[in-house]
């Protein structure tokens, strides 16, 4: 099943619409959304990705996640905070 | 005997009676005339400090009208905007499109308020300024709209309202609400005290200053002979304020506060790029900040203080702001230029550095979105539009329907919020404050991604533009110069 997640990735200027597998990996939706922002952003090699506050498990899956229909992730850099 | 002129106005403009057959809230309705409702002796002191006659009105517009008539037949030609940069000519598609049916509008909120206004003065007053609105919806009609037989964009001075388009949704969300929706006492507020006395009326001056820099006599003139009339029927705002202050103080506030937002969004879009991006780097006199420092925020201030209200709670972020929005949502406009009917540029290294030394507080955390289009223009060599474009739908804001663009780079203010088992998305926290006060009135609106995932627009990005924002291959914004910038091939 298709979850629409809104996300955003550091630095760059808007919030992009992902459509995401229940089933996906939340490092595969990190990597969609960062070729989804490549003409504004560089990707990166290593990244977080954040939910309510929270550091989501990169091996884990959209719906182990606990993330469902419109939700905010965050793509950062590994580094940031 | 001959009255005084000012005996004269105040026989010609003071005609209400003494309703003895009918009852002042059958004539002037709440639902109609606004809240708080108060019986007419509380408006009579309605009183606009410029006053006109009918005749004089007539022959003044008569004469500006010559005089716009005169330039256009001199200077209006196809042939005479081909001479302009290719940027300019984007700003002038920008105000084509957002300016002439927004008139319109105005034109029926001017006629609504000339009906249930509560003072005569105030119902005379709001019919010239109704037909000054239909004035402004024919003028740039009659001078822009003509050109579509040379540039196919700029059919969209007309089409745009009638359209899809995201800009379109954003700009028909904020004027049906504004202009065709609130009764005369919220429109007094919203269009002639905050949008017109805090907006538009300086706005007119700037840009018709930056219009005769590029050497655009026609746009000008229009705008000058616009502007007039603006000053004219925006003073209809300031006297309804005081009247509202001084019987419902929390309300008067509230309505100045949703509406100086909801404005500041938008104008931010429209005046931001035009003046930051879209006019020639020589011919800038200031930035956007510092245009809105000088001409809109001091004035605002004090036309707040005259009333006796404070400034918004969220000012500091709208401070905020003023160094980051129209930076990010025109990079990301920039990056999905084909949803939009005018072109945009790439800003080059003298334009980064006007624009560093004019935003020294956030061009670093800009600087690098565009250092990475040029990147990718590099790679793509000029005329390989997509390269440097976005494929991936993106969010919009459930309340003003534009780009999430809020806060910076490094922090969007977007905030996801739940209410009566539906999930919207807010671009920044006024944008959420203003929903969740009324929340009957928005919460049935459904912006492009809802309408994505309701089946009511296609989610493929080609498939979107062409078919539900309406645009076509030759009318879809390109790059000014398709990538072949000088700077670019050193």
């Amino acid at each position: 099943m298709l979850v629409p997640l809104y996300g955003f990735v550091a630095g760059d200027t808007l919030g992009i619409l992902v459509l995401a597998r229940d089933d996906e990996t939340i490092a595969s939706v990190a990597a969609q959304l960062q070729r989804a922002a490549t003409v504004r952003v560089r990707p990166r090699a290593r990244v977080r990705v954040l939910a309510r506050g929270a550091v989501l498990d990169p091996a884990a899956t959209v719906s182990a996640s606990g993330l469902t229909a419109l939700d905010r992730i965050d793509v950062v850099a590994a580094e940031e905070p | 005997m001959k009255l005084a002129r000012d005996d004269w106005f105040d026989l010609a403009r003071k005609l209400d009676w003494t309703y003895g057959y009918v009852g002042e809230r059958d004539v002037f309705p709440e639902e109609a005339s606004g809240a708080p409702w108060l019986p007419h002796d509380a408006w009579a002191g309605w009183n606009e400090p410029f006053r006109t006659t009918y005749a004089e009105y007539v022959a003044t517009q008569a004469q500006k009208e010559a005089a716009v008539h005169a330039v256009r037949e001199a200077v209006g030609r196809p042939e005479d905007f081909q001479r302009h940069d290719r940027r300019w000519l984007s700003a002038l598609k920008l105000h084509a499109a957002t300016l002439p049916l927004a008139e319109f509008a105005a034109t029926i909120g001017n006629l609504r308020a000339a009906r249930f206004a509560r003072d005569s003065a105030w119902r005379g007053t709001a019919l010239l300024g109704a037909l000054d609105e239909l004035r402004h919806t024919q003028l740039p009609l009659v001078a822009l709209h003509d050109l579509v037989k040379w540039d196919r964009q700029f059919d969209w001075t007309h089409r745009f309202y009638h359209s899809n388009d995201w800009v379109a949704i954003a700009a028909r969300h904020v004027m049906d609400e504004m202009l065709l929706a609130a009764d005369p006492i919220e429109l007094a507020v919203a269009t002639n005290f905050v949008f017109e006395t805090g907006f538009t009326n300086l706005q007119f001056v700037g840009l018709s200053a930056m219009a005769h820099d590029v050497g655009d006599r026609m746009f000008e003139t229009m705008l000058k002979s616009i502007q007039t009339d603006e000053a004219r029927h925006a003073q209809i705002g300031p006297t309804v304020v005081r009247t509202l202050v001084a019987h419902d103080r929390a309300r008067a506030q509230r309505l100045v506060d949703k509406w100086f937002w909801r404005h500041w969004l938008l104008f931010a879009v429209v005046t931001g790029f035009a003046m930051d991006y879209l006019t020639p780097l020589a011919h800038r006199r200031s930035s956007f900040k510092e245009f809105m420092q000088e001409w809109v925020l001091d004035q605002f201030a004090r036309s707040l203080a005259d009333v006796g209200l404070e400034l918004p709670a969220y000012w500091p972020t709208f401070l905020e702001s003023l160094d980051w929005y129209h930076h990010m949502v025109y990079a990301s406009a920039y990056t999905y230029r084909a949803t939009v009917w005018f072109d945009l540029a790439v800003p080059g290294p003298d334009e980064r550095a006007w624009l560093r030394a004019k935003y020294p507080a956030s061009w670093d955390a800009l600087d690098p979105v565009w250092e990475r289009v040029a990147e990718r223009w590099r790679e793509s060599g000029p005329g390989v539009e997509w390269y440097t474009h976005g494929t991936t739908p993106v969010g919009f804001c459930s309340l003003c329907q534009l780009v999430l663009c809020g806060g910076t780079p490094a922090r969007n203010t977007a905030q996801v919020v739940d209410r009566d088992g539906r999930r919207y998305i807010f671009c920044s926290e006024p944008c959420r404050t203003i929903f969740e006060a009324e929340p009957e009135r928005y919460a049935e609106h459904r912006d492009v991604v809802k309408q994505i995932l309701a089946g009511e627009a296609p989610a493929n990005l080609l498939e979107l533009l062409r078919t539900h924002f309406g645009l076509t291959q030759d009318e879809w914004g390109k790059d000014v110069a398709g990538g072949d910038y000088p700077w670019l091939r050193r």
